[in-house]
């Protein structure tokens, strides 16, 4: 009917409800989850899978809670719910907003023990949340690694849910049951101010290696990452040197601008 | 009247007993009005079988009274086959049964029964009267529509009988016909369902004895000396003699024989709680046998709620204690779930935090209900969570942590690092279609530490380092690289090394130690500064030795200095 009635000039525009479906069909199907920081989606192949489990291991300070907060800020930028399940209870709510979370879109637990980690984890992949982020803290982590078993169970069950499972540790505990491991270390502070005179954190420097990969031939590649405290207008932080760096040219993610942050900062300072 | 086992008994029209003055003038089509009655034989009894099933199979006596004065009101077919009957007392029906299991009449269990022989009718029809006793009455009038067969009525009835069945855990007898009264004879008859159809009430009452209305002793045996022993013989007698002569029973008992019901129905409320409950048979004194039973209810409060559709939204608990004593507990959900698990795990939990410190004799469990969340699910956008789904797993991640560790964290208009707020976990609604996420932003982030942990600081111009502190330095890990100072006012407080003070619970916690490389500081933080609760701290950014960064500070009321986060 439509068809007919439509002058000819209008008709390529408009599709039916059939062609629209077979188009979603057709399209790529979204496998992997964006986490808006470019060095270590290209680790990953474009991003966390869906279905998978990826282990991001690093010491303190070594920017390992930023990273997990920006992959949860690009996820909720996105439109998808996503959770945190914060063994450590180290979230700052004022921190995870000026990183870019949507707050209500997040979903925060706070276990007290690994094996409340592991059930709490179980529970809410049992949801179908697209994006899983498992913070154990740092050490030591309250009842060790866990039983690996779980792991795998957890492993399994992010891929029956198809969620991105990111497990943010201070050292392996996933054992065999992480597809991908990452790596951060060799951090380096950055501050602001020479000599006597006084002195700002600026940010740090780090290292990001993929040591345990799906394909093998990608174990050992790293990619530098800079931190920043706040959007600064002080140019970018010397990245770090050491080691043979990845194929791909390492640049900083920071790219926007927040005038909030710059105030903040500059309010500190001051005081 | 007669019936076969396997077909509807309906009215025989042989029968000869029809009044001359009742006859009615045909309705018009869809004006009739159509009663359904439910009623649940020996009611007492199946009430107390749908609390405790596993005593189907068993000989059960339920009594009324206390004491010797006791006596059996119902028994279950192996009783009854064994010589109990109604009226026996205690003794006499072990007499006739030494196995017999012997059950209190409860009423608690007897209002739930009813209360879910209600709920079933409610979900066929939304104008349901109340009859008590189990006894219900639905407005059956246009259902006839959603049973196109050949007879509409009577696969309504059997609809009926199978829900409540299913549903209710009760057995019931259904009867259809135009009025209240008529609608309660037929389904007091012992095939079920019995259907009356329209306008033929009186034809239907004639045959039956007049103990089917219940009347008074003394009207009935006045009416049995005057040889009148079926409703159709007493409405062929003329109406104003029996009123002269019985007086207003009389006459009401007359209007009944002739199918004539007075009483409209009485659509009732639904009530604005789920409600199950048990006198249990001794007190229990541990938590585990009580969550068994309680287990039990909570599964025929959520069958209840899943028939309307609803979620429990909070969970009230009445414990009556023995020898006396009461004790409640309100359990609120963090959204509508109707799963069991959740709300079992809850009651356990709040039952371990708040014991009742006595023995249980009596429980009641009311759901509070609410309608579950509901999305609209969308085609191009990312794929909207099940708000069921959803819901159960909050429900449980919040029974398993407690309160105040599940929800969705929300910043506080404070200057405190530490304070933060926690609302329910409700998202909002996927986009239409998917967003492209933005660039990341390469923020540091501070890893906060809950409770901030007590450091022992040495600073520039302070107390010189105890030997113990300088033998610790000595041993960390993070000496290795020179210390440099920085002079920058006021730098009399500039702290040079730290260390977490050893507690009981010391090898729990983070272990942080060593020199201060870079110290950046102090930035003054006041808050509160009317009120008892004011805040006054000094805050240093410090990198140690091993490159580790810290957030430090310096409260200025006690002097004592914390570490509150960990830039990571």
């Amino acid at each position: 009917m439509l068809d007919v009635a439509l002058p000819s000039p209008l008709k390529r525009h408009v599709q039916t409800a059939r062609e629209l479906a077979d188009a979603r069909r057709r399209a790529p199907e979204e496998t992997r989850l964006t986490t808006a920081c470019a060095d270590f989606d290209h680790l990953l192949e474009g991003g966390l899978e869906r279905g998978t489990m990826v282990e991001l291991i690093g010491r303190r300070s070594s920017g390992r809670f930023s990273l997990a907060l920006t992959a949860l800020a690009a996820a909720t930028q996105a439109g998808e719910a996503a959770a945190l399940i914060d063994l450590g209870d180290a979230l700052d709510p004022q921190a995870a907003a000026a990183a870019g979370v949507e707050l209500e879109r997040l979903l925060w637990v706070r276990p007290r023990h690994i094996k409340e980690v592991l059930a709490c984890a179980e529970v809410t992949l049992s949801s179908g949340i697209p994006l899983v982020v498992i913070d154990t803290g740092m050490p030591p982590v309250p009842g060790g690694r866990g039983n690996e078993a779980s792991w795998l169970r957890l492993a399994r069950a992010a891929r029956s849910q198809r969620t991105a499972l990111l497990i943010s540790s201070p050292y392996r505990m996933s054992g065999t049951a992480a597809r991908n491991v990452l790596e951060m270390g060799g951090s380096r502070a950055a501050w602001l101010g020479q000599g006597p005179s006084p002195r700002l954190l600026r940010g740090i420097t780090t290292h990001l290696e993929l040591v345990k990969s799906h394909k093998p031939r990608r174990q050992g590649e790293t990619a530098p990452l800079a931190w920043r405290l706040a959007e600064d207008l002080m140019g970018d932080l010397p990245m770090p040197t050491r080691g043979a760096l990845g194929r791909r040219d390492a640049s900083s993610p920071n790219t926007t601008s927040d005038r909030s942050n710059v105030v903040r900062f500059r309010e500190r300072a001051i005081a | 009247m007669s019936s076969g086992s396997g077909s509807v008994p309906l009215l025989d029209k042989t029968s000869d007993a029809t009044p001359p003055d009742a006859a009615q003038p045909d309705p018009a089509p869809g004006t009739v009005p159509r009663i359904a009655c439910l009623l649940t034989p020996l009611f007492p009894l199946a009430a107390r079988l749908r609390s405790e099933p596993e005593l189907l199979q068993e000989p059960v006596a339920i009594l009324a009274g206390n004491g010797h004065a006791a006596r059996v009101v119902a028994a279950t077919r192996l009783a009854r086959r064994a010589g109990i009957k109604p009226g026996f007392t205690l003794a006499q029906a072990r007499a006739r049964l030494p196995k017999l299991i012997a059950r209190p009449n409860d009423a608690e269990c007897e209002r739930a029964a009813q209360e879910a022989l209600l709920d079933v009718a409610e979900s066929f029809s939304p104008r349901v009267e109340d009859g008590g006793e189990g006894l219900a009455y639905l407005d059956a009038c246009g259902l006839e529509r959603h049973y196109p067969g050949e007879s509409p009525d009577e696969e309504l009835a059997r609809a009926l009988m199978l829900a409540s069945e299913k549903r209710a855990g009760l057995p019931i007898r259904v009867g259809i016909a135009a009025s209240k009264l008529a609608a309660r004879v037929a389904a007091g008859q012992p095939h079920s369902p019995t259907l009356v159809p329209p306008g033929e009430e009186t034809q239907f009452l004639a045959p039956l004895p007049l103990a089917q209305l219940s009347p008074q002793a003394k009207t009935l045996a006045t009416l049995e000396s005057w040889g009148i022993h079926s409703l159709g013989e007493l409405a062929n007698l003329p109406k104003d003699e029996i009123a002269s002569r019985l007086g207003s029973a009389g006459q009401h008992l007359h209007a009944m024989a002739r199918g004539i019901d007075p009483e409209p129905l009485m659509p009732r409320h639904p009530p604005p709680v789920f409600r199950e409950g048990m006198e249990l048979e001794w007190p229990l004194v541990n938590l585990e046998p009580f969550v068994f039973v309680a287990r039990a209810a909570l599964e025929r409060i959520t069958q209840r709620m899943q028939s309307r559709g609803l979620g429990c939204e909070r969970l009230t608990l009445s414990l009556g204690l023995e020898p006396d004593g009461h004790h409640e507990r309100s359990i609120s959900l963090p959204a509508p779930t109707r799963d069991i698990k959740t709300l079992l795990t809850l009651i356990r939990l709040d039952l371990e935090a708040n014991p009742p410190n006595a023995p249980i004799a009596t429980f009641t469990l009311d759901a509070h209900p609410d309608q579950p969340r509901e999305a609209q699910l969308s085609l191009f956008g990312p794929a909207a969570l099940s708000p069921d789904k959803l819901a159960t797993t909050v429900a449980r991640l919040f029974s398993m942590l407690g309160d105040g560790r599940v929800g969705s964290p929300r910043t506080v208009n404070a200057h405190r690092p530490e304070r933060f707020a926690l609302e329910p976990y409700a998202p909002p609604p996927p986009p239409k279609e998917r967003l492209e996420a933005q660039p990341g932003r390469g923020l540091l982030t501070v890893r906060v530490l809950r409770p901030p942990l007590e450091i022992e600081v040495i600073t520039r111009g302070g107390t010189a380092p105890s030997n113990d502190a300088e033998t610790a330095l000595a041993d960390a890990d993070e000496v290795a690289e020179p210390i440099t100072e920085y002079a920058s006012p006021p730098s009399s407080e500039r702290p040079l090394s730290i260390k977490t003070l050893v507690s009981e619970e010391g090898s729990k916690k983070p272990r942080i130690e060593g020199r201060v490389r870079v110290a950046s500081g102090p930035w003054g933080l006041e808050e509160d500064w009317w009120s008892e609760e004011r805040l006054e701290r000094d805050y240093w950014d410090v990198e140690l030795g091993g490159g580790c960064l810290y957030r430090i500070y310096r409260d200025r009321q006690t002097g004592d200095w914390f570490v509150d986060g960990v830039y990571d």
